[in-house]
């Protein structure tokens, strides 16, 4: 049962759950070289007490109807069910409220349909202790364990790698997922502590706000029922400007470029990370606006939320009212590409023509270069239509198609200032010796 | 002046105003900026809980219409409407919306 579930997807979920319980530190463990691998997400919030677990191990425990409470991250009660289903034969949960016991209970599809009954399995106190992989224990104030084992999220295929590098690969997925997702809550004042295996993970701000060549654009607050969308326009630092290791977290050049368009957060938590949803276009320019849209939990109706939280659907009265604050970002995304196009071309060796008739775009050697002229007045005729002839070829054969291939995807790594020499002096030694 | 017809004035100027699907903050603030030069009484207490109710309200402008007798006043709501809805522009929605309340009322746009 994936329901469109990804691990990633599945294990935000649980966290939402986590955070909505006021968890201050939520730890995700999944160990490798385990014959029955299993992942395991840990928090220090409220926890529940007994009824309160069997009351939410429940599915569809929750009106979808009724309204969220600000910062409730959760939507139609049923997210820790059907996110664990999708990844895992058997959910586990173990908790503990303050001044109460711990308490335990599973679900088991094999034994589900095994039996045929839908029986919620709950645990003796005595038995808690021996749950495999349990990492909860009663000297802790609160909080609550969510275990997954019996894994279907793995690939078993027969082309599959094997189970550690499989479950390696899905955590460093993992891993820039939350980092990417619940980035707002890994920093400033809703700071918690995220761990996965141990390792704190850090945060991946999509607008790089740090970085040197950040712009901030217009902001904006609309009012609607429940309280405010707020939105912001960003434009992120030019490719050249970017930290490496960031670029890298984002997809590179390629993964900027396609992820331009709309953020949406709901309760700060990042649901919708690009696209224009239609309002506007994808294009190489336009790759570095970045349009923050906030709304909160009580607009999920109107805007069609769905169980994974992870996309939705922009009411069309506000899609009229965003789309007005989308031309400012992507016309200043481009102007940092152009500025840096015409410092790069507007150089004494190369041409750009663009005939406006044909809208043709060439890219010419300038036959007004004074080394040219210089070396033309020492050549015969015959020399100097050879080297016409050469400097013509050498144009019409410029690569454009593979510097623009890597320019979008590794810009970074082009550095025509150490282009090698040594090729074109040993071809001058060969012309004297000769 | 009483609370409840201010109220109704400010659920007409929402309600046009919302007619592009949201209430922007300048128009939000235009709107506050008026009602508070001309009645400040109507604090903005009074003006963020009239605000929350018409978003948690489904009345259509016709009852919201219904709520103001005094010719003055009635006048007076469709400027707060006209002014705070033009403050980003004016849409062509909210300017149906606007026409629509003069009709009704039987006034003359003087625009």
């Amino acid at each position: 049962m994936r329901i469109g579930y990804t691990v990633n997807s599945a294990v935000a979920d649980v966290i939402d759950n986590s955070i909505a319980a006021g968890a201050q530190n939520i730890e995700i463990y999944a160990p490798p070289g385990m014959d029955d691998p299993r992942i395991s997400i840990l928090d220090d919030g409220w926890g529940m007490d007994l009824n309160e677990l069997i009351q939410n191990m429940r599915i569809g425990c929750k009106d979808p109807s009724l309204e969220r409470e600000k910062g409730d991250l959760g939507r139609f009660g049923s997210g820790m069910k059907t996110a664990s289903f999708s990844q895992a034969r058997q959910l586990t949960v173990i908790s503990k409220k303050k001044n109460h016991p711990l308490v335990a209970a599973r679900w088991d599809i094999d034994k589900i349909e095994e039996t045929n009954t839908w029986c919620l399995e709950v645990f003796e106190s005595h038995e808690i202790p021996d749950i495999s992989g349990i990492r909860l224990d009663s000297s802790v104030g609160s909080g609550t364990q969510i275990l997954w084992s019996k894994l279907t999220c793995l690939d078993t295929g027969s082309h599959a790698l094997d189970q550690d590098a499989e479950l390696a690969l899905r955590l460093s997925e993992l891993r820039s997922y939350l980092a990417l997702h619940f980035h707002r809550f890994m920093s400033g004042k809703n700071k918690r502590v995220f761990r996965l295996n141990n390792m704190i993970i850090e945060p991946i701000d999509p607008f790089m706000t740090g970085a040197a060549g950040y712009q901030e654009g217009r902001s904006e607050k609309l009012r609607c029922k429940g309280g405010h969308i707020v939105i912001k326009t960003h434009v992120l630092p030019h490719f050249k400007n970017m930290d490496a290791e960031l670029l890298d977290d984002l997809g590179g050049a390629d993964g900027i470029t396609q992820k331009q368009g709309l953020y949406i957060y709901r309760e700060e938590r990042l649901i919708s990370a690009g696209g224009w949803l239609g309002m506007a276009r994808n294009s190489q320019l336009g790759a570095l606006a970045r349009v923050q849209v906030d709304i909160p939990s009580s607009l999920d109706n109107s805007w069609s939320t769905d169980v994974k939280k992870a996309s939705l659907q922009m009411p069309p009265r506000v899609k009229r009212g965003l789309r007005k604050f989308l031309a400012d970002p992507i016309k200043r995304s481009k102007t940092v590409h152009t500025y840096r196009g015409k410092v790069d071309t507007a150089n004494k060796f190369w041409k750009i023509c663009e005939n406006e008739n044909t809208k043709v775009i060439t890219y010419q050697i300038d036959p007004g270069n004074q080394l040219l002229g210089s070396l033309m007045q020492k050549c015969d005729k015959d020399e100097r239509l050879i080297l016409i002839s050469y400097l013509k070829e050498l144009a019409q054969k410029l690569p454009i198609n593979h510097i623009y291939e890597k320019m979008s995807e590794r810009p970074k790594d082009i550095n025509q200032g150490e282009a090698e020499m040594e090729a074109l002096e040993a071809l001058l030694d060969r012309v004297f010796k000769g | 002046m009483s609370i409840n017809t201010l109220s109704a004035c400010t659920w007409i100027a929402a309600c046009i105003c919302a007619k592009d699907g949201v209430i922007s903050e300048v128009e939000e603030q235009t709107m506050f900026r008026i009602l508070d030069e001309r009645f400040p009484d109507f604090n903005a207490e009074y003006f963020e809980s009239a605000l929350t109710e018409y978003f948690n309200s489904n009345r259509q402008i016709e009852d919201y219409l219904a709520l103001v007798d005094d010719k003055v006043l009635r006048r007076f709501a469709l400027d707060l409407a006209e002014l705070s809805a033009s403050a980003d522009g004016l849409d062509v929605r909210e300017n149906i919306a606007l026409e629509k309340a003069y009709l009704i009322w039987g006034i003359k746009n003087n625009a």
